[in-house]
């Protein structure tokens, strides 16, 4: 899973989100580092519904505009799972051969 | 929508949405200008009509964009049928022009150490460790020319970053060798060098954008193997017949325009064979191989005057435009239109 995708089903994890909301949690999210630009996160949007990780949820109307909603779906919440315990046990070992770990547990 | 406060925003966002595919616009270009809009407008008319006439999407908006188009124009799994043809078409081409790079660096390979053997001369003409400027930079064309090899190889086998960031180098290597022999008045045939970088160097290092995420896996052993036999069955007998002496040998693009030649004729009968719509994904490679090799040969006729090069290179061209026009229909049938992508889910 790429580091945009991660973001995007995180992004989701809470409740449904719009295009635009989706881009603000997500630089949120990553503290400034992953700004989407439009055509970017389409192109992970529309790999996740392909793969069945998210879904459309509803439309509202909002300034004369549609904002489509996406929302996770089981297995999009199961991938997001996986990959966030993938990436914990990554950092763990991380951290571990950094020395950080009993550091801070010294600490 | 193209009305209210964000219309020439709005217009400019959507020309540039013009890029994307018609199938991928259907689903996603009402979706992507909302989120666009987002972005931007705040909700007081008057801040949002001055942005309206004054804002428009960045590079790196414009750039997003260009690149998703890139990635649905050479289509991978999932996306329509003539797309994907066009995406394996032009990972296969890719590969053929990359097959080419390393047999020419596999017979450099050959020669040098042939030469070293039988004469006992230094690969390099310079110790590497020697010091020299010039000696340096031989061997930095030394180790580019062989770096194709490795390039070859690390996207046979599917590793495609890799493959693209040393394809880069290599590339820009060969620029700056070229640009500094022109420089220094040692290129005889300019046309011909430039296109040579342009059209074998340049073009597989940016259609290699197809080897994306989407891209299914390549077929490694097929092309692994195709480089020692290629090199045995091209370069065998050239050099056998070199070795003879006093026999026509073709150049480069002449050596290019006679491979694509022979691979159409190979595949004619599979092209001609009446398979399913879409089949002839490999005619469709052949035929942008056949492109870059005419190419090749009509600008390096430019800067050569010799009246029996052009005769024989027109030779060339018309029994690869005669093979090319045989698997031709079969490269059209590739991009049949394909059913109906499926409709874009709905909320539910």
């Amino acid at each position: 899973m790429t580091g945009q995708a991660f973001f995007v089903l995180t992004a989701l994890a809470e409740g449904p989100r719009h295009g635009y909301g989706i881009v603000g949690e997500v630089d949120e999210l990553s503290q400034g580092r992953v700004r989407l630009k439009i055509g970017s996160l389409y192109g992970v949007l529309d790999r996740l519904v392909a793969d069945g990780l998210i879904e459309p949820d509803r439309e509202e109307a909002h300034d004369g505009r549609l904002r489509r909603y996406y929302r996770l779906t089981r297995d999009g919440r199961g991938a997001l799972a996986q990959e966030a315990e993938l990436r914990a046990a990554t950092a763990r070992v991380v951290r571990t051969r950094l020395g950080l770990a009993g550091a801070e547990a010294a600490g | 929508m193209t009305g209210g406060m964000s219309g020439d925003l709005e217009r400019r966002y959507r020309r540039v949405l013009r890029l994307l595919p018609g199938y991928y616009r259907e689903q996603w270009e009402e979706d992507m200008v909302a989120a666009f809009l987002d972005t931007w407008l705040t909700g007081d008319p008057q801040a949002d009509a001055y942005i309206s006439q004054a804002a428009g999407p960045g590079l790196a908006e414009i750039a997003s964009v260009v690149s998703l188009a890139g990635r649905l124009y050479l289509g991978g799994a999932g996306t329509p049928r003539r797309y994907f043809a066009w995406g394996q078409a032009v990972r296969r081409a890719v590969l053929a022009l990359l097959l080419l790079h390393a047999m020419q660096a596999l017979n450099v390979l050959v020669l040098t150490t042939w030469s070293r053997q039988l004469l006992g001369l230094q690969a390099l003409t310079v110790s590497p460790l020697g010091g020299s400027s010039a000696g340096t930079w031989t061997t930095v064309l030394y180790v580019a020319s062989f770096a194709w090899i490795a390039i070859f190889v690390t996207l046979a086998l599917g590793h495609y970053r890799p493959a693209w960031v040393l394809a880069a180098l290599a590339s820009i290597i060969d620029l700056v060798a070229l640009v500094q022999a022109q420089l220094a008045g040692r290129v005889l045939t300019p046309y011909g060098s430039w296109a040579a970088w342009v059209l074998l160097s340049l073009a597989p290092v940016l259609a290699m954008a197809a080897f994306h995420r989407d891209a299914p896996p390549t077929a490694g052993r097929p092309w692994l193997l195709a480089l020692p036999l290629g090199y045995l069955v091209v370069f065998g007998p050239m050099l056998a017949l070199e070795a003879a002496g006093h026999f026509w040998l073709p150049d480069i693009p002449g050596l290019c325009c006679i491979l694509v030649a022979l691979a159409c004729l190979v595949r004619a009968p599979g092209a001609w064979s009446g398979r399913a719509a879409g089949s002839g994904v490999w005619s469709l490679a052949l035929i942008l191989l056949a492109a870059d090799a005419a190419a090749y040969r009509i600008v390096s006729l430019i800067d050569r005057h010799d009246p029996h090069l052009f005769q024989v290179s027109m030779v060339e061209l018309f029994v690869l435009v005669a093979a090319a026009a045989v698997v031709a229909p079969d490269a059209a049938r590739a991009q049949a239109p394909a059913p109906a992508p499926p409709p874009h889910p709905q909320p539910g």
